[in-house]
């Protein structure tokens, strides 16, 4: 462009001589030069801009190579179609990138902390979506159509409708990525085994009440087993059974299972409050038993050794004169007797020698206190 | 003139890259491709990365990915008389494009979708019509051949697969949905229904008879702990007695006036309390009230009342 410049320059210059010494034709040609000198002017500055713009184009070109990776994704750069680097090493992490424009490179964003979820798709009755949401359900028919009913076989040939639901990882991002054409479609899948394997082995009391746990446990099991046989680059974190129902068609006769369990608790609570009881009474019957018997003994043994205690204590004075202690011993017994009696009645033998016959009225009132004594019941008297 | 080498550059630039459009091609990681010479396939390629390749040639890439294939709910015979409904799902890959790529009319998944789904029925039909229906639902994990069918379908699809050059290899086999035709499903309703009535019955007999056998455990344990302490009390008395009898020894010296003391307090203990005596004159001191001193001898209660 430069040449050009001074190109036109020369021009110009030589003009200006020509014009100072001939007169005669000035105008036209001052006017042709005002014009090809705006042209130029013109062309320089177009040309300038076109510089500008090539040189804004090559920034932004390659300004368009930058890319963002958020804190939930990974990033993976394939240049010429080969990712840069292998495994771990190949993932970007969140922050910004760079990398070459297409056609050299090309930047894959992959989802990769996100939890993942999955659900199995062969378990459950035919519902539509706005069933679904209103939480309704159409009402059961008496059998289950194979096009749209869905449902496991147990291990004993029983129905059973079972939801399940994988919350996964995806722990290799390559392979989960460009291992397969639909990684979730495979996940799905993998679950929809893991159900139907596991329901194969569980009888249908245990998967729905009795081992509902080891239900679930064996389908996460198999699906983690699957995970890795088929590489899915995944890791299972959790498998939910969201529901698992007997056909609805039964589910009258399978409350009554359970009715007729919680009636049997009841029988057996009922049994086993009884034998508590029956045997904690015979404990308790036991215990005095036991306790009577030693005080008995105890009292035996000390009525006897305070006998013999007395016995001995009288013998050397028995022994000195037993009539002399035995009439003494009698009398005081006989005093403190008749001293201690409630009632005392003196009856004299008959004039004639004759026996008297004495009738007794015996009241059976209560014991009282010692109320005025003998002339309550007075004993009558008669004579035969 | 002088030459402006930023002009030539950017002419040098554009011959390079229309070169390079020219003669140079990728295949993505995902991908594999093989390449035609005039219609004719001449190169497969399975790595990813930049390949040269002449002006006249063309590229067909082809998705190199496991695909995910599911073969349709179908009827299936197993020996022991059972219709089963069986669905099975696949991953399958390209593995050999060169093969591949002119078997199924320019590369097509759906053409290759459908050459195998014709090999995974047969295989499967062949497969399951040998396991009788107990093989895919036991609680008897060792009995349980639902794994061992899987293994056996994918192992004849892959020797088909071997056998009749397809470019196609089979990862994994496995069986989606198993069902039963829709009649069937109404007898197992029935029995299922009978099967409960039975649980029901067991269930309530079961409950009765253990109670029983709790209440006849309870009673007999009850009348065990019982009569265990009567004997205990039987013991225990008889040791007292054995106790007593040392102390009896004692009283040998002079049985006259054991005896006597004997009826003393026994007297005394009978007449205690809440007592009404009636006696006659030759009672005790009482003969004194009737005879002069010294006249009689002992006395005798003649009778006595105890409320």
């Amino acid at each position: 462009m430069s040449n050009h410049d001074h190109h036109q320059h020369g021009t110009e210059s030589h003009a200006e001589r020509h014009a100072g010494v001939p007169e005669a034709k000035p105008v036209p040609l001052m006017s042709d030069d005002a014009g090809s000198r705006a042209l130029s002017d013109a062309l320089q500055s177009s040309f300038f801009i076109v510089k500008i713009l090539m040189v804004l184009l090559v920034i932004g070109f390659f300004l368009s190579g930058m890319f963002s990776v958020g804190p939930q994704e990974r990033a993976v750069i394939l240049r010429f179609g080969q990712p840069l680097g292998t495994g771990e090493a190949a993932l970007l992490g969140p922050g910004f990138h760079w990398a070459f424009p297409a056609p050299i490179d090309e930047k894959v964003i992959i989802p990769f902390s996100q939890v993942q979820v999955a659900s199995s798709t062969i378990g459950w009755y035919a519902t539509t979506p706005e069933q679904e949401a209103a939480r309704t359900e159409p009402p059961p028919r008496p059998t289950l159509n194979p096009a749209v009913d869905r449902y496991v076989l147990t291990a004993d040939a029983n129905i059973l409708h079972v939801r399940a639901t994988v919350r996964y990882r995806i722990t290799e991002p390559l392979q989960y990525i460009f291992g397969f054409t639909n990684t979730a479609a495979i996940v799905t899948n993998a679950l929809n085994n893991a159900v139907l394997f596991a329901a194969a082995q569980f009888s249908v009391d245990d998967a729905l009440t009795r081992n509902v746990t080891g239900f679930n446990e064996r389908i996460a099991g198999r699906l983690s087993q699957l995970a890795e046989q088929q590489k899915l680059g995944i890791a299972v974190e959790q498998v939910t059974l969201a529901s698992v129902i007997p056909p609805r068609q039964l589910s009258e006769r399978f409350r009554a299972v359970l009715d007729a369990s919680v009636r049997s608790g009841n029988v057996l609570n009922a049994a086993r409050s009884y034998a508590n009881e029956a045997v904690s009474r015979a404990q308790g019957e036991a215990a005095t038993l036991v306790a009577v018997a030693q005080s008995d003994r105890t009292r035996l043994v000390e009525a006897v050794q305070s006998e013999a205690e007395r016995f001995k204590k009288v013998l050397p004075e028995y022994k000195r004169n037993p009539e002399l202690f035995m009439s003494l011993r009698q009398g005081e017994a006989v005093q403190r007797v008749l001293t201690n009696a409630q009632e005392r009645m003196f009856l004299p033998t008959r004039a004639d020698g004759k026996t008297r016959s004495l009738r007794l009225d015996l009241g059976r009132e209560p014991a009282k206190p010692r109320t005025p004594p003998a002339s309550q019941q007075p004993p009558k008297e008669d004579q035969h | 003139m002088k030459k402006n080498p930023l002009n030539m550059t950017i002419g040098a630039l554009l011959i390079v890259i229309f070169g390079l459009v020219m003669f140079l091609f990728q295949v993505r990681v995902s991908e594999v491709a093989v390449v035609t010479t005039f219609g004719r396939p001449t190169r497969p390629i399975t790595e990813p990365g930049l390949y040269f390749k002449w002006p006249v040639q063309r590229v067909h890439k082809i998705d190199n990915r496991i695909h995910n294939f599911e073969s349709k709910f179908e009827e299936i015979f197993t020996p022991d008389g059972f219709n089963l409904l069986v669905m099975v799902y696949a991953g399958w890959q390209v593995s050999d494009p060169a093969i591949f790529f002119p078997r199924f009319g320019g590369g097509s998944i759906n053409d290759a979708e459908k050459a195998l789904e014709s090999l995974i029925r047969s295989a499967k039909n062949e497969v399951m019509g040998k396991h009788p229906f107990s093989d895919f639902i036991s609680t008897d994990a060792t009995k349980l051949k639902f794994t061992v069918a899987e293994q056996e379908i994918l192992t004849k699809v892959q020797e088909q697969l071997a056998a009749n050059k397809y470019g196609i290899e089979v990862k994994f086999v496995g069986i989606k949905r198993l069902g039963l035709p829709e009649s069937v499903t109404q007898r197992v309703f029935e029995r299922m229904e009978s099967e409960r009535q039975v649980l029901v019955s067991r269930i309530e007999a079961e409950g009765s008879s253990l109670a029983e056998r709790i209440r006849a455990d309870a009673n007999r344990e009850a009348a065990k702990l019982i009569s265990d302490a009567e004997a205990q009390a039987i013991r225990i008395r008889g040791e007292g007695e054995a106790d007593a009898a040392k102390s009896f020894s004692v009283l040998n010296q002079d049985p006259a006036l054991a005896m006597f003391l004997q009826r003393l307090t026994g007297l005394e203990m009978f007449l205690r309390e809440r007592t009404t005596l009636i006696l006659d004159q030759n009672t005790g001191p009482l003969e004194l009230l009737s005879r002069p001193a010294g006249a009689a001898t002992s006395g005798r209660t003649s009778g006595a009342a105890t409320q």
